[in-house]
């Protein structure tokens, strides 16, 4: 009963968001599903993803936020059993065309995740990982720069310049994830992925990332999963609320915030559920 | 009376103990059953205790000791001139003495004094066996009857069993550390008879190993043959040519299975490839010696090359596919072990699968796959029957493959197979060579698993 | 510095095109890795798939055996000259006289003492025992004449065989032209055949390969399993029993399974050396007994039980116990009527893994002697016995080539007991596999 309540409202929305912000998406995902084996994990989602804003995901625990983080660099392709259907369009381009190889697409479209996880490397090689893959510096020189450079843009580079050749796992929680943005950034992908990566971290390091989201806003296309709607609200220009693996409503985050359109959303942010 | 019939006759009266008890338990509770402490049942097993465990207990000390009691009298009634003789050579009078009683084929006309010995051996047997029988009997339904006279309301039947039970857990707990005393024991007492008469830094460090040409006592030592570095190297390289087969084919088996393979030919490919470690050692060796050293030696000679017919390669070979398996199941746990979110990383940053996994699985994965590699080292090191069939006897200081050498385990063997008196040099040096043997792969074990032991936690 | 001010759309462009220029080269380089991945597999697949199929070749003939049919006189002059029909007189007859007149009376133009010998040497030094037990079982057949079905020499079964290549030249072939001539003339006869080798399965060792079989070998490997069962079973299932459910977790308990952990990776050479120098020389057990065989096994697969048997006792979910102890059981009561039963198909399974990997060693066995040449079947745990493997290893030992076929055979045997062992643990484990 609730359910069809739900299907129902979410088509409001969505519509009309999908004629609305053609121009500018980045991302376009349209009817997207997701099942792992028998599980409908994520049901019939369309959504835009703006270039050069920071989109955020919201909604209660299990409700396929990641799942549909995961959509967007098909990630879910390492997941045996997992089913995606619908098209998620970037660039006018959808990619999970047969075409489209994974490599080229996630060089693409970096990933950050919940849990800092970087490799058992030095920070030095941690960084340079994916240029080198890659094959994005010509020479020694021009790696080095570009490590420096994620480094910088990362925050990261003042606290870690004397000791590039220590274990990457060596550093503090928040340090770590920083790393790994900085890995990700190493690549200069165009969109950044995020999820909750700041739910492993203490408020210190949490302000420091949300800062450092802020100042990548300028150059990359972000979209960032979060449990807390206060940090939904502070680094995001636009929210999408999803529950139980349907869309519920997308909108700027004021307004999301201030308006809420539907009942659910309300209930959610306003803490009564979730 | 056989000893088998013996314990036959004991199970059956600890049978109709049992019986005996709980119906006494019934009989002095007539339909008071419930003011019974413990149930008939355990009335019945306290007085099948009684009536067996005493009766074994002795029956089992009784048969461990009887041969050095039947020893110590027969070679105490002997005549003087024979308690005059050095220890090895009454050891062979020993001998003598005991092929005669049991009827084995003896060479010539025995002497009469041992003619003599061998029947009062005969006679001691004789008499031990029903004294022991007897024994038994007795304490068996003397132990049975006092249990069933206990037998009433009150007596804590169920404790009492229970008590005897748990002794018999914690002594069978100490069957294991036994063992362990036992082997560091002999080893340890064998091999220092063994090194008062061959110092122990030329056993170690001499370069020359013939056993079997040093018959004379003053040979020994003297004519340095012991020097046990040849069968070191002679180990270690058949071990490192094990290596180099089971190392990179067990650990892409267990890549390819964790990463690639379809799930379907992983539920096939698996228990195939454990196989692998299910033939008997001896089997392999066959096959070593029989199809893969006349085929090496084939091909090689093709080439222009000397192999000789027991070649290190073969036995090397051989070796390194039995332990495949091993290796590749350390390596799948340790893969396995590898957290997700490592290879997300990775994958998320355009990764392929290779890249992942030589970049940064088997990196992450390193300290557990050389824990495992060690254990494997340990397992080629100990191999014994692969070399024994394929390696040979030559004790050449080589590293090449294509030589015949000689190893540890080879040599424990040769030295202690067919007739010996224990006590000669050669015997002796059997043990000092498995105490190097138990020494090493000991040393190897406990290091590799706390490498691994230290990878686990590290991802827990 | 300049790259932070560089727009996205630009730093993208490059990445893409960058990364589209190394992506053949990534993909050929997965290829590959895959590719050795699957070599790796599919070579270790293909060595085994070479080690059954060349002991199959080698051994599958060893089943059968050749054998001739001789024309036999039961001379009353020679089996009993002083015609009192007593058994123990009749077996020492020289039995050897009679199937030696048997061949000589089908080859009447061999002449001269090597030729006649050569002619001997066709039939098995063996017939003389199948004649002995057929006049054992029959004396009326003594004083008459009759046919009887007798052993082919070694070399004669391996030149039916073709284990012997005939166009060898003759100087180098272990059968001469002659002896080639002969045993064609037998076969064109219908007096030479091959007939199913009982004898392989029924009778102990010996000297002669067309003789022996490994029934010796595998009583003793019961024998000694035997031991090893009836020891290993209790004393591994107590050990795990205590560790799991009454030891108090201190130092003792921790020295105790590390040592568990430790003695599962001995070699098994070192429990040899222990039961020479415990069991043999120090109790002064009789060498080459199953007896001391169990012994040793049983150390050596005591670890491998009580380990097995830990890990089935830990997959009993807590609540069973609760429930249990809930309802007043006493601990050890817990343990026997309601823990053990549910871990017993695991405890189980560990034990016939454990008990195939006791069948198939070797070399501790050697070590206490089980490597003596046997003729006699042993009956107790005492008698001098040897193990399967061991007769295997015995056998490749010996020189003579018909030795090869039957070791593969006694191989293929081994082979047979251990995939039935294993197949029954695999069934009792998915039979009674329990998901908590
Ligand atoms: N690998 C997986 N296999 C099966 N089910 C999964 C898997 N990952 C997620 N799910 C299920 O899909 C639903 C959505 O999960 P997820 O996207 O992780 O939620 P969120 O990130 O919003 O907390 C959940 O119900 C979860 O149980
Ligand atoms: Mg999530």
């Amino acid at each position: 009963m609730e359910n069809s309540h739900v299907r129902d409202a979410m088509h409001t929305p969505t519509e009309t968001e999908g004629s609305a912000a053609a121009m500018g998406a980045k991302i376009q995902a349209q009817g997207t599903n997701v099942h792992y084996g028998d599980k409908h994990a994520l049901k019939d989602v369309t959504l835009d993803i703006r270039a050069g804003e920071v989109t955020s995901f919201i909604g209660p625990s299990g409700c396929g936020k990641s799942t549909f983080l995961r959509c967007l660099n098909r990630m879910n392709d390492t997941i045996d059993g997992c089913r995606v259907s619908g098209t998620v369009m970037m660039d006018g381009e959808d990619i999970y065309d047969p075409k489209i190889d994974v490599v080229q697409l996630r060089a693409r479209v970096g990933m950050v995740f919940q849990k800092p996880n970087p490799f058992p490397k030095s920070i030095y090689d941690n960084i340079a990982y994916g240029p080198r893959i890659h094959g994005l510096a010509a020479n020694k020189d021009e790696l080095d720069e570009m490590v420096v450079t994620s480094l910088e843009k990362a925050g990261l580079l003042a606290e870690v310049k004397d000791r590039m050749d220590s274990p990457g796992t060596g550093l503090s929680g928040g340090q770590q994830q920083r790393l790994c943005i900085a890995r990700a950034i190493a690549i200069n992908p165009e969109v950044i992925l995020m999820d909750e990566p700041c739910s492993a971290l203490d408020p210190i390091a949490t302000a420091k990332i949300e800062e450092l989201i802020d100042e990548l806003r300028e150059n990359y296309t972000i979209v960032i999963v979060t449990h807390s709607m206060q940090q939904a609200a502070r680094v995001s220009q636009r929210t999408a609320f999803f529950h139980l693996g349907e869309l519920i409503e997308v909108g700027d985050t004021e307004q999301i915030f201030t308006n809420p359109r539907h009942k659910l959303t309300q209930g959610y942010i306003t803490g009564r559920f979730g | 009376m056989p000893f088998s019939f013996l314990l036959l006759v004991l199970a059956g009266l600890a049978v109709i103990s049992y019986r005996f008890g709980t119906a006494r338990a019934r009989a002095v509770a007539p339909g008071r059953q419930s003011q019974l402490h413990s149930r008939p049942m355990y009335h019945g097993l306290y007085a099948a205790m009684w009536c067996g465990v005493p009766a074994l207990l002795i029956a089992t000390l009784w048969v461990a000791f009887q041969p050095l009691l039947v020893k110590g009298l027969v070679m105490g009634g002997l005549p003087d001139a024979y308690q005059a003789l050095p220890e090895a050579r009454l050891n062979l009078v020993w001998n003598d003495i005991r092929n005669l009683a049991i009827g084995d084929v003896v060479r010539a006309q025995p002497a009469p004094e041992i003619q003599a010995a061998a029947d009062t051996f005969h006679r001691l047997y004789a008499i031990g066996n029903s004294a022991l029988a007897l024994l038994c009997l007795v304490l068996a339904i003397a132990g049975a009857s006092f249990a069933l006279r206990r037998v009433s309301l009150t007596l804590r039947a169920r404790n009492q069993v229970e008590k005897v039970i748990t002794v018999f857990l914690i002594a069978s707990s100490m069957v294991a550390i036994l063992t362990t005393v036992g082997i560091v024991l002999s080893l340890l007492f064998e091999s220092l008879r063994f090194f008062t008469k061959v110092p122990p830094l030329e056993f170690l460090f001499g370069l020359h190993w013939s056993p079997q040409t040093a018959l004379r006592a003053d040979q020994v030592g003297s004519s340095g043959s012991f020097g046990a570095v040849p069968l070191f190297t002679g180990t270690l390289l058949i071990s490192l040519i094990a290596m180099c087969v089971a190392v990179p084919v067990g650990l892409m088996s267990a890549i390819y299975m964790s990463e690639y393979a379809h799930r379907k030919f992983r539920a096939i490919a698996k228990p195939m490839l454990e196989i692998l470690a299910g033939i008997p050692t001896v089997v392999y060796g066959f096959f070593a010696a029989l199809t893969v050293a006349p085929f090496i030696r084939r091909f090689g000679e093709g080439m222009g090359l000397s192999v000789a017919s027991e070649s290190a390669l073969a036995a090397g070979l051989v070796m390194g596919v039995m332990i495949i398996p091993f290796v590749s199941s350390i390596s799948d746990d340790v893969i396995n072990a590898v957290p997700q979110a490592m290879r997300d990383g990775a994958y998320a940053l355009g990764a392929t699968k290779s890249e992942t996994i030589r970049n940064v699985i088997v990196p992450a994965a390193l300290p557990g796959i050389v824990g495992g590699v060690l254990l494997a080292v340990s397992r080629a090191i100990g191999e014994t029957m692969i070399v024994v069939m394929a390696a040979g006897l030559a004790a050449n200081l080589t590293f090449n493959p294509l030589d015949a050498v000689t190893t540890v385990t080879v040599q424990i063997v040769t030295l202690l197979t067919g007739d010996q008196e224990f006590d000669s040099a050669k015997t002796l040096a059997a043990f000092a060579l498995g105490l190097v043997l138990f020494c090493v792969t000991l040393a190897l074990n406990v290091f590799a698993l706390h490498v691994v032991r230290k990878y686990r936690e590290q991802y827990e | 510095m300049s790259e932070l001010t560089v727009k996205s759309g630009q730093g993208g462009a490059r990445t893409r095109e960058l990364v589209a220029a190394g992506i053949g080269k990534r993909y050929r380089a997965e290829r590959r890795f895959r590719i050795f991945g699957l070599v790796a597999i599919v070579s270790a697949l293909v060595f085994m798939a070479l080690l059954f199929a060349s002991i199959i070749g080698k051994g599958y003939t060893a089943f059968v055996q050749t054998e001739i049919r001789l024309p036999i006189s039961y001379d009353v002059a020679v089996i009993d000259p002083e015609g009192v029909r007593d058994a123990a007189e009749m077996r020492r007859a020289n039995y050897g006289k009679l199937y030696r007149d048997g061949i000589q009376s089908l080859f009447p133009e061999v002449e001269g003492r090597t030729d006649r010998r050569l002619l001997n040497g066709l039939v098995s030094s063996g017939a003389t025992f199948e004649i002995r037990d057929a006049v054992i079982d029959s004396p009326d057949l003594i004083g008459k004449k009759g046919e009887i079905w007798v052993p082919a020499a070694d070399d004669v079964d391996m030149l039916v065989k073709g284990r012997i290549d005939r166009n060898e030249p003759e100087n180098t072939r272990r059968v001469s032209d002659k002896e080639i001539a002969w045993v064609d003339a037998l076969q064109k006869d219908g007096r030479l055949e091959t007939r199913f080798n009982w004898r392989f399965f029924t009778q102990g060792d010996s000297r002669e390969p067309e003789l022996a079989g490994i029934w010796g070998a595998v009583a003793g490997s019961f024998l000694t399993m035997l031991v090893t069962l009836l020891l290993s079973f209790p004393l591994g299932v107590a050990t795990a029993v205590y560790l799991e459910e009454f030891a108090p977790k201190n130092r003792w308990t921790d020295i105790i399974e590390v040592n568990i952990n430790n003695l599962a990776a001995i070699p098994s050479i070192v429990f040899g050396l222990l039961g020479l120098a415990v069991f043999l020389q120090f109790f002064g057990l009789p060498r080459s007994a199953p007896l001391v065989g169990g012994l040793v096994l049983t150390l050596m697969t005591l670890p491998t039980i009580i380990i097995a048997a830990r890990v089935s006792l830990k997959s009993v979910p807590p609540s069973i116990r609760e429930a249990a102890l809930g309802l007043g059981a006493s601990k050890m009561q817990m343990v026997t009527n309601d823990v053990l039963p549910l871990a017993m198909p695991g405890i189980l399974t560990g034990t016939i893994i454990g008990m195939g990997r006791a069948l198939g060693e070797t070399a501790p066995l050697l070590m206490i002697g089980m490597v003596a040449f046997i003729v006699d079947i042993p009956h107790g745990f005492t008698d001098p016995a040897t193990a399967l493997p061991v007769q295997i290893y015995i056998w490749a030992d010996s020189a003579e080539r018909a030795f090869v076929e039957r070791t593969s055979a006694a191989i293929m045997v081994l082979l047979a007991f251990l995939i039935v062992m294993n197949a029954a643990a695999v069934i009792l484990r998915s039979r009674f596999e329990r998901r908590w």
